[in-house]
């Protein structure tokens, strides 16, 4: 983790949250993707580079979730930005292993937040089920504003929340290199196997599963040629 | 056997019970019993869409079902059965009690009178003691909205 | 159709109260607020009814919302009976969700999200993610803008609509795109990570990767990847810790 000015602490815990609530409910333009998500961070923290590494992991993680209906998944947004953070200036070889740890257990917490806020939108609503069943349409307009905030509240203490384990871990976890390592093994070979078993599961029998195929292997060709 | 579920959705067909259930289950015949639906062409034709090309779809009133629903028992097709409200599935349990003898709760939700039991499950205290009713009739009645979710006996909603 | 692009923007945020009891119901009774407004001088007591038809239960892909929005919206001045609009809500949520989530969820944004993946490995930086953000948000405002206009065109003749329209072709496309781009994404990324590490440790890498693919499918959904990655990473610190 670089040292961060409170100027770029803020503006992290900012991110933070703008990408919390682009995952569900505004504007939901991709932002909260990992990998956007993570290099806008890495940036921010003065590592780019550290970001990206970050980013493209968890979004193999990512690729795995599929938000159908009401089913229940880890938000991997805030997650990305403190790991992000925790990564930047640090050889990634090292740093990305203890990273995506933390991010994985934020992204957890963090679907978790979700349903908090859905429960206490539900109260919200019953709260106000004689205006609604009136049609008096400024009780949908503060149900909805309301709604926002707390999901604007979710962000901002989720990402505190990341960047304040973050710094605890950049200062008081020294871990010797081999475990670093093992930790950046780990972490990639789960990611793979996320990455695949979602891509596997959304590609069904047909053509997209033989596409699926034709990509891997181009995929292998291009790792090879670059 | 061919009847391989029998499940209570109000939301009626959607991802959870295409997805959700038909892949796992390997669901080829989707039966909706609803007598309105049955008897409107427009919403049909919405319903039709949201299913994938391997899987049909018949649409039955009340009493169509129960008479054929022994028919579909004896051949090989794998059908799931859906209805939107309790009453409709509790009089296809009457009509046959040993094919409708499982039942799912997959969605019932929200409206004036009725309690939250589960998150995707909301029942009045009468629509939670037809229940019971039912299941002393034989049934087995429980609640479950996906396969990966954990199985809530009817007890357990109280 | 007054109130049309108050509307469109109020869409963006139609998850914004997302929630169990009525899912988006909340958001579209906020969405459909400025394109009901016309009904309040002609018809006030109607107004009132569609206003709380507006916020009952509904569920769908939020980019198609518009199409269910600007068809009861349109039927509600048509003054159709208020059973057969609730109805109609109940029936859209079927198809559009069901084809809205193929094609954005599984079939766009995986797309996208790999080519961006794989422009990003092979250095095109900032380039990557600026084309991933501009190319999806293009085709979701252009698609929200459609979908509203389609909707209000057609009214309770919406399923014809949607069926003759390029939805479903669309989606029977973007699947195959899709499937591409990820693996695509996933096998280069895996050379991206691994090069640096020598024979065994990509070795290791990839054998945890088999072992969590064998894993969480033999045990089925119920054991997520994230779950499996938490033990992994558990098990490491555990053998490290006893001095392994």
């Amino acid at each position: 983790m670089t040292e961060l000015s409170p100027l770029s602490a803020v503006l992290l815990l900012l991110w933070g949250t703008i990408v919390a609530l682009d995952l569900v409910s505004v504007p939901q333009a991709m932002l909260s993707r990992p990998l956007v998500a993570g290099t806008v961070a890495g940036w921010l923290a003065g590592d780019m580079e550290a970001g990206l590494r970050v980013g493209v992991l968890l979004e193999l993680f990512a690729l795995d979730v599929l938000p159908i209906g009401a089913v229940r998944y880890p938000d991997y947004g805030p997650a990305t930005v403190a790991a992000a953070a925790l990564a930047a200036g640090a050889p990634w070889e090292f740093g990305l292993g203890l990273s995506a740890a933390l991010a994985l257990v934020l992204s957890v917490i963090g679907g978790w937040s979700l349903q908090v806020v859905r429960r206490f939108n539900a109260r919200a609503i019953q709260h106000r089920a004689a205006a609604l069943a009136a049609g008096e349409t400024a009780a949908i307009r503060r149900l909805q504003y309301g709604g926002l905030l707390r999901d604007a509240a979710r962000g901002v203490a989720l990402t505190a929340i990341g960047l304040a384990l973050a710094w605890l871990l950049a200062n008081h976890l020294r871990l010797d290199r081999p475990t670093a390592v093992g930790l950046t093994l780990v972490t990639v070979g789960s990611g793979l196997a996320a990455g695949m078993s979602g891509a596997v599961r959304s590609a069904g029998r047909g053509a997209r599963l033989r596409w699926l195929a034709v990509g891997v292997a181009t995929g292998i060709l291009l790792a090879v040629l670059r | 056997m061919a009847i391989v579920l029998c499940r209570v959705d109000d939301r009626l067909i959607h991802g959870q019970v295409v997805i959700g259930w038909g892949q796992p289950l390997g669901i080829d015949l989707i039966v909706l019993v609803d007598d309105q639906v049955a008897a409107s062409s427009w919403e049909q034709d919405l319903y039709r869409m949201a299913v994938s090309p391997g899987i049909e779809v018949r649409f039955m009133t009340t009493a169509e079902a129960s008479a054929q629903m022994g028919e579909w028992q004896a051949n090989g097709r794998r059908a799931l059965i859906l209805t939107g409200d309790l009453d409709t599935m509790a009089a296809l349990h009457a009509a046959n009690p040993t094919i409708v003898h499982r039942i799912n709760l997959g969605g019932v939700h929200h409206r004036p009178g009725r309690r939250e039991r589960l998150p995707y499950l909301y029942l009045t205290d009468e629509e939670l003691r037809q229940l019971v009713a039912l299941e002393a009739r034989g049934a087995e009645v429980t609640a479950q909205d996906l396969p990966t979710s954990p199985l809530v006996s009817l007890k357990a909603l109280g | 159709m007054t109130g049309g692009w108050r509307s469109l923007l109020r869409l963006i945020a139609v998850q914004g109260t997302w929630n169990y009891e009525r899912m988006l119901g909340v958001g579209m009774g906020y969405a459909a607020e400025p394109l009901l407004k016309d009904l309040q001088t002609v018809d006030p007591v109607r107004h009132g009814e569609a206003v709380v038809r507006s916020t009952e239960f509904f569920n769908c892909n939020p980019n198609l919302a518009g199409l269910a929005l600007g068809a009861t919206v349109r039927a509600e001045y048509e003054a159709v009976p208020g059973a057969q609009i609730a109805r109609l809500r109940t029936a859209l949520c079927s198809p559009l969700g069901a084809l809205g989530d193929q094609l954005f969820w599984a079939g766009l944004v995986p797309a996208l999200v790999g080519a961006a993946v794989v422009g990003a490995v092979l250095g095109a930086g900032w380039w990557a993610i600026a084309g991933l953000l501009l190319l999806y948000n293009a085709v979701r405002i252009g698609t929200g803008v459609w979908a509203l206009r389609t909707g209000f065109d057609a009214g309770m003749r919406i399923a014809g609509a949607i069926s003759g329209s390029w939805i479903p072709r669309a989606v029977e496309r973007i699947g195959p795109v899709a499937g591409f781009a990820v693996g695509t994404a996933i096998a280069l990324s895996a050379g991206w990570y691994l090069e640096g590490f020598g024979w065994a440790g990509a070795a290791g890498a990839l054998a945890v990767a088999a072992t969590g693919a064998a894993v969480t499918r033999w045990f089925g959904p119920a054991f997520t990847t994230v779950r499996f990655a938490l033990l992994a990473i558990g098990l490491l610190a555990f053998f490290r810790w006893v001095g392994l």
